[in-house]
């Protein structure tokens, strides 16, 4: 039997999103929703939920679409899932759910992504709510961070009838849904509008609290029976060569959250400013280095050029990003690798010497380890540089905790059961991994809600 | 959380002071910790220096610069700011140093000023003095928010000599350097007489804390964005400062990133020119 296609996904045309920050992909139509969730043959063993890190219940979602019970499809996806609108946009499907999908052999697996995302908006826009009873058990949670994590985590306990506090230093909700992933990928409707859900089932979010800055960590400690720390990997990896302090040159965290968290590309409407030149040059070529590059694009840059020092094919960053990123007009140029950074007498970056890299044996992460090539060096003229290398931990909170242990990188240290050397502390997400996706962060999130009911149970 | 403005006072022709109530800041607030202010939603996130805290309520003083410190101008007492964060920065440490000098020539570096005497002076074996310096007779703030209160020693400098001593602090230092011991020197305002004041204490083999002023974004080491370079080391002036031993920061750098973004400032400035005629 010959395999039908996936509906393909109706997107903004490259020539105009490029000049908008407004989502990329349109959405399905319930027609085409229902269309594509019919092709699910309905496996006996659903290998696709094998590959969710907060597992839910794929196959019977995906039946309910199919059946056009689009209602109970949305309050099944919320039983695992506290925000299926936004990881329906931002998981990488293609190594989880989708890339365990019987069909992915044939290379049309099911778009499970936005099906989710499809059956999340539907509810959004009708704006539905699953009734949650909750029934108190009068003991308390306190959560550092309201990022993927923490949030997971909150929803949790919350449904488990604990008071759920959360801290969050900025002054708006979401940890990395909010400064760091563009309004192109995630429009910030769906994030208020998953985010909001916290409230309605009596999470208390205190935004602007840096714990350890205007509340105390012994305090919370005072005041909670359990903790959990989900403050993520904030804190920008630098290249540490030659010109990183000329003006022109950001990481790719200081980029997005201009864009992202204060709304640069709004300005002077919004007061947040920001440079960047007719021509770009990002390093590196995971998610937030195709961000950032996105964004530049949509800042009017005319050349923006991705520099990886390995191939594309081993970039961690999400097919349909690279894709995306591909037909707005960024190359990705593989196998180079910066070696200094130049500038001007007023101290402006002016461009980049690169370097080529080729590959001997394999590094840590199991890939070939690319080294550069003496003597195959070239410069290339930059108005803007944007570093991303990935994030740590951000020793701001870590340094105000005292006895908390961490490793040499800066992650927190935990046993099996996700609690830290700190007897009721426990930690995860990018604070305990040092960097992942948002799923699986809230997959952490997840684990770690179990395990603090345990021990507080126990 | 209400961040109420309980009192605006002229400084100046330039400067101004409000009062906000921030139960937050004040509870937990060091001098050598500044504070983050969003004036209204669209706003930016600001670094401030506190001059003060009583009670509830954090003193800030502004110079109409950009404008956001233009805008802010035109509030009332009662009008309300968006939000107030922090405290925020990691102090020098608050102990006996013997005798100390807080010298200060613009209006962040008066606000640290009085702060940081006002905490040192109390410490037992310290003795604090105060210069406090301005270009001209008519910039000189009103007596009561002069340091003279709060310091053992209190040195008013103006740079015409039209009212106390004549010069600048650099000048006024020296001459103390030269005169007498000083044990520890602190200065915040302006940055290349940062720079300055930085060479002159190493020259006189005296220890300098100084209050590296730089473009902040999150304000809580996210983004980068005020990395400065110490003996070689890049460090953030938002976690790890933003006062740091002056002898060892990268001024150069320091001084050339506070201008990345002045085209746009001039944008922003503009645009509010252009919304304040259309008020009237």
């Amino acid at each position: 039997m010959a395999i039908e296609k996936q509906v393909p996904m109706r997107e903004q045309d490259p020539k105009v999103r490029i000049t908008n920050f407004d989502s990329v992909p349109l959405g399905y139509s319930a027609e085409e929703a229902v269309k594509e969730a019919k092709r699910c043959i309905q496996c006996k063993v659903p290998t696709c939920e094998t590959g969710c890190p907060v597992r839910m219940d794929i196959k019977d979602i995906i039946q309910l679409i199919a059946d056009e019970k689009f209602d109970e499809a949305f309050f099944l996806s919320k039983k695992d899932n506290a925000v299926p609108a936004i990881t329906g946009r931002v998981c990488p499907q293609e190594d989880q759910c989708e890339g365990k999908c019987v069909l992915d052999k044939t290379g049309q697996p099911i778009n499970i992504g936005k099906l989710f995302a499809f059956v999340a908006d539907l509810a959004r826009k009708k704006d539905l709510v699953e009734e949650i009873k909750i029934k108190e058990n009068g003991k308390k949670i306190a959560i550092v961070g309201c990022g993927p994590a923490g949030i997971t985590c909150a929803v949790d306990l919350r449904k488990l009838g604990y008071g759920v506090s959360i801290f969050e230093a900025l002054h708006m909700a979401g940890g990395v849904l909010q400064y760091g992933i563009p309004a192109f990928r995630l429009p910030r409707d769906v994030v208020d509008y998953e985010l909001s859900f916290l409230e309605k089932i009596g999470v208390d979010v205190q935004l602007n609290q840096i714990v350890g800055q205007n509340i105390g960590f012994d305090e919370l400690q005072k005041d909670y029976d359990g903790i959990y720390i989900a403050t993520g990997a904030g804190a920008p990896r630098f290249l540490n060569c030659a010109g990183e302090k000329l003006k022109g040159v950001y990481s790719a965290n200081e980029f997005l959250i201009r864009v992202n968290l204060m709304k640069a590309y709004k300005f002077p409407d919004w007061d947040t400013p920001i440079i960047c030149g007719d021509n770009v040059g990002v390093i590196g070529c995971g998610n937030v280095a195709l961000d950032a590059a996105r964004c530049a694009k949509r800042l009017g840059a005319n050349s923006v050029r991705i520099f990886y020092r390995r191939t594309k094919e081993q970039a961690p960053a999400r097919e349909e990003e690279l894709e995306h990123a591909e037909e707005e007009d960024i190359s990705c140029e593989k196998m180079l690798s910066p070696t200094k950074i130049i500038g001007n007498n007023e101290g402006w970056i002016t461009g980049i010497e690169l370097v080529t890299t080729k590959f001997v044996g394999i590094d840590k992460s199991g890939r070939p380890k690319p080294i550069n090539v003496d003597g195959l060096k070239f410069e290339v003229r930059l108005d803007t540089l944007i570093i991303a290398l990935g994030t740590t931990p951000n020793r701001l909170f870590l340094s105000n905790v005292e006895g908390l242990e961490t490793h040499s990188w800066g992650g927190i240290k935990a046993d099996e059961h996700f609690m830290t050397n700190i007897p009721g502390v426990f930690t995860g997400g990018d604070a305990l991994t040092g960097g992942s996706t948002v799923i699986e962060a809230m997959g952490n999130g997840r684990d770690a809600a179990e395990a603090l009911d345990n021990y507080i149970n126990k | 959380m209400k961040h109420t403005i309980t009192k605006k006072e002229v400084l100046n022709g330039a400067d101004f002071l409000i009062d906000i109530v921030a139960p937050g800041v004040a509870k937990r607030f060091v001098p050598g910790n500044f504070c983050v202010l969003i004036t209204i939603p669209n706003g930016e996130r600001i670094p401030m220096s506190i001059q003060k805290v009583e009670g509830d309520i954090i003193t800030l003083f502004f110079k109409k610069l950009g404008k956001t410190s233009y805008e802010l101008d035109t509030w009332k007492v009662g009008d309300e700011i968006y939000k107030v964060i922090g405290p925020m920065g990691t102090p020098p440490p608050i102990k006996k140093y013997g005798t100390v000098v807080f010298a200060s020539d613009l209006v962040c570096g008066h606000a640290e000023n009085w702060a940081m005497c006002d905490i040192l002076r109390k410490i037992p074996g310290n003795h604090l003095i105060s210069i406090e310096s301005f270009p001209t007779e008519a910039d000189v703030y009103p007596d009561s928010e002069l340091c003279e209160s709060v310091a053992d020693e209190f040195i008013l400098a103006t740079e015409d000599g039209s009212r106390g001593v004549k010069g600048h602090y650099l000048d006024v230092l020296e001459k103390l350097l030269k005169e007498r011991k000083i044990d520890q020197v602190f200065a915040g305002g302006a940055i290349p007489p940062l720079q300055k004041i930085s060479e002159l204490t190493k020259k006189y083999n005296v220890p300098v804390y100084t209050t590296v002023r730089q473009i902040m974004v999150d304000a809580t080491g996210m983004c980068g964005s005020c990395r400065v370079f110490i003996d070689g080391e890049q460090k953030l002036a938002c976690i790890d400062g933003p006062m740091f031993d002056g002898q060892k920061v990268d001024w150069e750098v320091a001084i050339s990133r506070l201008t990345m973004f002045k085209t746009k400032e001039a944008v922003a400035m503009d645009c509010l020119n252009a919304k304040m005629k259309g008020v009237k």
